[in-house]
């Protein structure tokens, strides 16, 4: 016994430092992840009120925010939501994507992505995303599935991954308005 | 005290961790291109091995051999997650600017270094002498790295978004391959090939 104890105490030993390490990080990551969160949401407070700027006040329902241009909440602006499309980097792409109402684009806005730069990041720059100005969400697809956009030939992924987030995401929140209603 | 101050003069001049070492150089060549991403990360070094070598020098009594490099990885790794995860919450800015290279500190090959070489032998006293001392060497290799690439690459000197002066002549033509990644290998090439000339030179 005292032999096969001995065999075990390295791998008590490395179990005992990573059980203190899981309850380091946990308690960092306790406090620093409020503050990232708090940070994300205001950058997208800010990119709305970039997309809209009459924006005065604004109802969030589980990531759909609707927008209204004063503070009764009688002036409708518009609908925001977030979509994640998964383009090549496993971090995905953020966009904010503005309704004018629920069926019409207004407009989208990449927050953060890290594609291939010079390749899939061509499918960030205005000439395609601008393609998305005034569409019915449900044109938001390539011309060969059917729908308005011109996809990039060489950015594939990237701008698949954008255009199916937004239609995906915007459907969703378009049915989760109406559920609601 | 004497074992101090020797421990720690020995990391800036005689084992400067980039100049006459040469280890940590994918940090050194990555983010020595603005001074303020070389001060920063000089930070993030200075965290990561004061309390690895603290831990690793506390423990090295009790640390099974066989074990010894997973458990100093798992240190390691858990101070530079630490780091990190401060960094992108208080300054988002520096976070992204180091990007990549500052979860790269786990690998750097400095931290482990000084782990085995040094911290898992001595006592906990001389270990942080020999943290102060290696990172104030790291730092001092990466702001003359930095300051060389940033003044001769942009033509001036800034810190975030306020620029602290402004080189007439250069700063409308810099030598922008300076503060690109050729630059970095032409400087520091440059740079230890200078520490390496006075080191000969002095001995003879």
């Amino acid at each position: 016994m005292p032999e096969a104890l001995r065999k075990f105490t390295p791998i008590m030993f490395l179990a005992l430092i990573v059980l203190v390490a899981i309850t380091l990080l946990s308690l960092t990551s306790s406090i620093t992840t409020p503050i990232v969160e708090k940070r994300i949401q205001q950058q997208v407070v800010d990119q709305m009120k970039g997309m809209f700027p009459d924006v005065v006040e604004w109802n969030e329902d589980d990531g759909l925010y609707t927008l209204f241009a004063d503070e009764g909440k009688t002036d409708f602006l518009g609908y925001a939501f977030l979509a994640t499309g998964s383009g090549y980097s496993s971090s995905g792409i953020n966009i904010l994507v503005g309704l004018e109402d629920a069926q019409t684009v207004k407009e989208i806005v990449i927050l953060s992505q890290s594609e291939t730069p010079g390749i899939g990041t061509r499918a960030m720059e205005p000439a395609f995303l601008d393609q998305f100005i005034g569409l019915n969400i449900n044109d938001v697809n390539f011309i060969k599935n059917g729908g308005q956009i011109d996809g990039i030939t060489g950015a594939t992924i990237s701008s698949s991954a954008i255009v199916n987030a937004v239609r995906d995401t915007a459907m969703k929140k378009v049915a989760q308005l109406e559920g609601a209603e | 005290m004497t074992s101090f101050i020797k421990e720690f003069s020995k990391g800036i001049v005689t084992s400067n961790p980039i100049f006459v070492l040469a280890l940590g150089l994918c940090p050194a060549l990555a983010v020595s291109d603005r001074l303020e991403k070389a001060v920063w990360m000089s930070l993030g070094v200075l965290f990561v091995l004061l309390c690895s070598n603290i831990i690793i020098s506390a423990i090295r009594k009790y640390v099974p051999n066989i074990m010894r490099i997973p458990v100093f990885i798992v240190i390691i790794a858990t101070f530079v997650t630490i780091i990190s995860l401060v960094f992108e919450a208080f300054v988002p800015a520096i976070f992204d600017a180091l990007g990549i290279y500052l979860s790269l500190i786990v690998v750097n090959c400095i931290i482990l270094g000084r782990a085995e070489a040094f911290a898992s032998k001595n006592s906990v006293k001389d270990s942080i002498a020999d943290a102060l001392g290696i990172t104030a060497g790291f730092a001092v290799a990466l702001i003359i790295i930095s300051l060389i690439r940033e003044i001769l690459g942009t033509g001036g000197l800034a810190w975030g978004d306020t620029a602290i002066f402004t080189l007439p002549v250069l700063g409308d033509h810099p030598l922008t391959v300076l503060a690109l990644n050729p630059g970095a290998f032409l400087v520091i090439g440059l740079l230890l090939a200078l520490f390496r000339w006075v080191g000969v030179t002095k001995n003879e």
